[in-house]
C-alpha cells in the first residue's frame, strides 16, 4: 500500500467515523434513552444483515466489474430454503433446548448457504459469463434472471406471505438493568461480526484471499501469473450469493415473514450500501450498512414516510462528497 | 453555381424514391391501421389494445433513446411516465376542476418537474460511473412509489386518484356518428392521443438523425473519442435524459386521460418498467420503430394469454406444473427476456434491418 492509497483510506475512515458519530448522536434530541438504545440495537442488527447481502455484491463487483442485479433474489431463496428447513425441523424449532435450537438455526444457515450458493454457481456458469466486459448486457440479463429466480420462488413455495417460525430460545428479550434487550437482534449482530471477520481473515491471511484480492485490482495479471481466474470468479459468485441467502434468512427471522418480492427492497437498500461504502470494500460495506441500518431505524420511528428518503439522501451527499464512495477498492 | 457531387446527386435519387419505398408504405400501413381501428373493431377491448399499444410504442421509443442512443441504462423511466400520469390526475382531479385549462396546466406542472427531476438525477450521477446510473435511479424509482403509496392524503395512496376527463374528452360525451362511427368521448381521446404519439414519434425520429443524435451515437460507441473530437458527454447525455423523461411524462399524462385513474401499481411500478426494458430488448434497442414492434408483441401477448391458459386446460389437464407455469407469465417473460438479450440482442427489428442491409450489400456487389 503505498503512502497516497494510506491517506486516501484515512481520509474515508475519519469522514465515516464523523458520519457514523453524527447519526448516532442526532437522534438524542427528542427521543428517551430506552426508545434510543432499542432502535440502536435495531439498527445495527439491521445493518449487520444488509452487510451480507452488501458485502457479496461488493466483491463480485469489486473481482468481476459486474453488478448482479439478481443479488436480492439470492436473499429471497436463502429466506425461503430457511423457511422449509425450519418447517422439516419443526420439532427442534419448538422445542426449548438452546443446543437443539442452535443446531437447527446452524442447519438452516448451512442448507441456505449450499442450495443459494448452488443457484449463484449456475447463474455465472450459464448468464453471466458469457457477458463478461458488456456493463449493459450484464445488468440486462442479471435482471432477467432476477425475474425469473423471483417467479420459482412463487411456484416452488407460492404466491403468499409466510410466517417465519423462529426457534424457541431465539425468541423474547433480555432483562439488563431495566434495559429490555431483545435477544434476536444481538445473535444477527454476533452472526454478522463473525461473518465479517472470517471474511476478512479469509481475504488477508489464505492464499485464496489474497488471489481474490489480487483479481479486484488487476485479474489479467492474475490469469498471467498462471491462476484460473474464471474458477475464483465463479467461487466468489456463488460465495457472494451464499452470503446474501444468510442475510436473507437473518431478515426473514427478524421481520418474522417471508414473501417472494423480499429481495427488491433489499436490492435497492444493497445498492445504496455500496454506494456509500464503495465498490469492491469489504469495510467499506460494513460502514455504509450501519449507516443505512441506523439512520432507516431512527428516522422509521421519528418520520415513517422519510425512512428511505433519509438513506437516498445520504447516497446524494457521498456521491457529492466522494463520488466513489467511503472506502473504494481497486479499480 | 457548382455542379453537384455524387453524393448529392445520390440523395437527390433518394428523395425521389423515397416516397415508393416498401419501408415507408409499411409506416404508412401502421398509421393507417392505428386510423381504422375503431371502425373496424366496435368492442372497447380492441381499442383499448390499440390505445395501449400505440403509448407504450412512444414510451419505448423515448426509453431508446436513452438505452440505445446513449448507452444509458436508466430503471427511472417509468417514473417519469407516473409523474406525468398523476399530474394530469391531480390537477383534474383532486386538486382542480375537469377543464381544459387544468389539464393543459396538469401537462405544463409534469414536464416542470420532470425537467428539474431528470437535470438533478442526471447532474448526481452522470459524473460517477456509469454502472451507478442503473442503480442510482432503480433507487430513486423505488422511493418513488414509496411515496406515492405512503402519502396517502396526497396522491390518494394505493387507490390513487380516479378523474373525469374535461369537455369532448369525457367518457360520457356524445356527438353523433361520423360515417357510422359513433363519436363518443372515448373515441375522440383516442384520436387525440394518436395525433400526439404520430408527432411525438416523429419528432424522436428527427432527434435521433439531427446533429445533435449523431453526437449521442458517437458518445454510445465510444465515449473518449466524442470527448477527445470536443463534445462534452455529460451535457450531451443530460439533453438525452431530459428529453427521452419528458416525452415520458406526456406519454403518462394521455394515458391517465384513457384510462381515468392514477394509481402506484397502474403508472409507476416496478413490472411496468420490466414490460418496458422488454418492449425495448424484443423490438431492437437503437431503432426507435423496436418501441412499436415490442409493444406490440408485448401487448398482444399479454392479452391473449388467458386464451392460451384455458386452451392448455383443455388439452392437458392434469400437467399442473404447466398451468402453475402459464399462470405465471413474468416466468415466461423473463426467461424469453433472456433468451432475446443472448440470441437475439438486436430484436425484432434490429434483426430486419441487418438482413436488410446484407442484402443490399450483397446486391450491389
Amino acid at each position: 500500500m503505498t503512502k497516497a492509497h494510506r491517506h486516501i483510506v484515512t481520509k474515508g475512515s475519519t469522514l465515516a467515523v464523523a458520519g457514523a458519530l453524527a447519526l448516532g448522536l442526532l437522534p438524542l434530541f427528542g427521543m428517551d434513552a430506552k426508545t434510543y438504545l432499542t432502535l440502536t440495537i435495531a439498527g445495527i442488527a439491521m445493518g449487520m444483515m444488509l452487510f451480507l447481502v452488501a458485502s457479496g455484491l461488493s466483491l463480485i463487483f469489486g473481482l468481476m466489474d459486474v453488478i448482479n442485479f439478481a443479488h436480492g433474489v439470492c436473499f429471497a431463496w436463502g429466506a425461503y430454503v430457511a423457511f422449509s428447513v425450519f418447517k422439516a425441523g419443526a420439532g427442534w424449532v419448538e422445542a426449548d433446548s438452546l443446543l437443539k435450537n442452535f443446531s437447527i438455526f446452524a442447519l438452516a444457515v448451512l442448507a441456505a448457504m449450499a442450495v443459494v450458493g448452488i443457484v449463484g454457481m449456475v447463474v455465472e456458469r450459464v448468464l453471466v459469463r458469457r457477458v463478461y466486459g458488456s456493463h449493459l448486457f450484464q445488468i440486462l440479463i442479471t435482471f432477467g434472471a432476477m425475474v425469473v429466480l423471483t417467479e420459482l420462488i412463487r411456484i416452488l413455495w407460492g404466491p403468499n406471505d409466510e410466517v417465519m417460525p423462529v426457534p424457541l430460545t431465539f425468541r423474547g428479550n433480555w432483562d439488563l438493568f431495566d434495559i429490555i434487550v431483545l435477544k434476536y437482534p444481538i445473535i444477527a449482530i454476533a452472526v454478522g461480526l463473525l461473518v465479517y471477520g472470517s471474511l476478512q481473515l479469509i481475504l488477508r491471511r489464505t492464499k485464496v484471499g489474497k488471489i481474490v484480492r489480487a483479481g479486484v485490482q488487476d485479474p489479467e495479471m492474475v490469469q498471467a501469473m498462471g491462476h484460473n481466474v474464471f474458477l475464483f470468479f465463479t467461487m466468489v459468485f456463488a460465495a457472494g450469493a451464499a452470503l446474501a441467502a444468510v442475510g436473507g434468512m437473518a431478515m426473514a427471522i427478524f421481520n418474522l415473514q417471508v414473501y417472494p418480492d423480499m429481495g427488491d427492497a433489499y436490492l435497492i437498500f444493497a445498492f445504496i450500501v455500496v454506494i456509500i461504502g464503495g465498490l469492491g470494500s469489504i469495510t467499506g460495506s460494513l460502514v455504509g450498512a450501519l449507516i443505512v441500518g441506523l439512520s432507516y431505524n431512527y428516522v422509521a420511528y421519528l418520520m415513517p414516510p422519510l425512512a428511505v428518503g433519509v438513506n437516498i439522501l445520504i447516497m446524494v451527499l457521498i456521491l457529492l462528497i466522494r463520488p466513489t464512495g467511503l472506502f473504494s477498492a481497486g479499480k | 453555381m457548382n455542379a453537384l457531387t455524387i453524393v448529392q446527386i445520390q440523395r437527390q435519387e433518394e428523395k425521389k424514391r423515397r416516397f415508393f419505398s416498401v419501408v415507408f408504405l409499411l409506416k404508412m400501413a401502421v398509421v393507417i391501421l392505428f386510423l381504422l381501428v375503431p371502425f373496424w373493431f366496435s368492442s372497447f377491448e380492441s381499442i383499448d389494445l390499440a390505445f395501449k399499444v400505440m403509448i407504450f410504442a412512444v414510451l419505448v421509443a423515448s426509453f431508446d433513446i436513452l438505452l440505445g442512443y446513449t448507452g444509458i441504462l436508466s430503471f427511472g423511466h417509468v417514473m417519469f411516465f407516473g409523474i406525468g400520469g398523476y399530474s394530469v390526475a391531480m390537477l383534474i382531479g383532486k386538486y382542480g376542476t375537469a377543464t381544459y385549462f387544468h389539464l393543459a396546466l396538469g401537462f405544463l406542472i409534469a414536464l416542470a418537474v420532470t425537467l428539474i427531476l431528470a437535470l438533478v438525477i442526471s447532474f448526481l450521477s452522470l459524473r460517477v460511473k456509469a454502472i451507478f446510473f442503473a442503480m442510482v435511479t432503480l433507487a430513486i424509482a423505488e422511493f418513488a412509489i414509496i411515496l406515492a403509496t405512503k402519502l396517502s392524503g396526497f396522491t390518494g395512496g394505493e387507490d390513487g386518484i380516479s378523474i373525469s376527463a374535461p369537455g369532448i374528452f369525457k367518457v360520457s360525451f356524445q356527438y353523433g356518428t361520423l360515417l357510422g362511427l359513433d363519436i363518443t368521448g372515448r373515441i375522440v381521446t383516442y384520436y387525440f392521443a394518436l395525433i400526439c404519439c404520430l408527432a411525438l414519434f416523429v419528432m424522436l425520429l428527427r432527434f435521433v438523425d439531427s446533429p445533435l443524435g449523431r453526437v449521442l451515437q458517437a458518445i454510445r460507441d465510444n465515449e473518449a473519442r466524442a470527448e477527445a473530437i470536443g463534445y462534452k458527454a455529460f451535457i450531451f447525455k443530460t439533453i438525452s435524459i431530459c428529453f427521452g423523461c419528458l416525452v415520458a411524462t406526456l406519454c403518462g399524462g394521455l394515458y391517465v386521460m384513457w384510462v381515468g385513474y392514477a394509481n402506484p401499481e397502474s403508472i409507476l411500478g416496478i413490472p411496468i418498467m420490466l414490460d418496458v426494458l422488454l418492449m425495448v430488448i424484443v423490438g431492437g434497442m437503437g431503432t426507435l420503430y423496436g418501441g412499436l414492434a415490442g409493444a406490440a408483441f408485448l401487448k398482444l401477448a399479454h392479452a391473449y394469454l388467458p386464451d392460451l391458459q384455458h386452451l392448455a386446460r383443455q388439452l392437458l389437464p392434469a400437467a399442473h406444473l404447466l398451468h402453475a407455469t402459464l399462470e405465471r407469465w413474468l416466468l415466461l417473460f423473463g426467461v424469453l427476456f433472456i433468451l432475446v438479450v443472448f440470441f437475439f440482442p438486436r430484436g425484432i427489428i434490429g434483426s430486419v434491418q441487418g438482413y436488410l442491409d446484407r442484402r443490399n450489400t450483397a446486391r450491389k456487389a
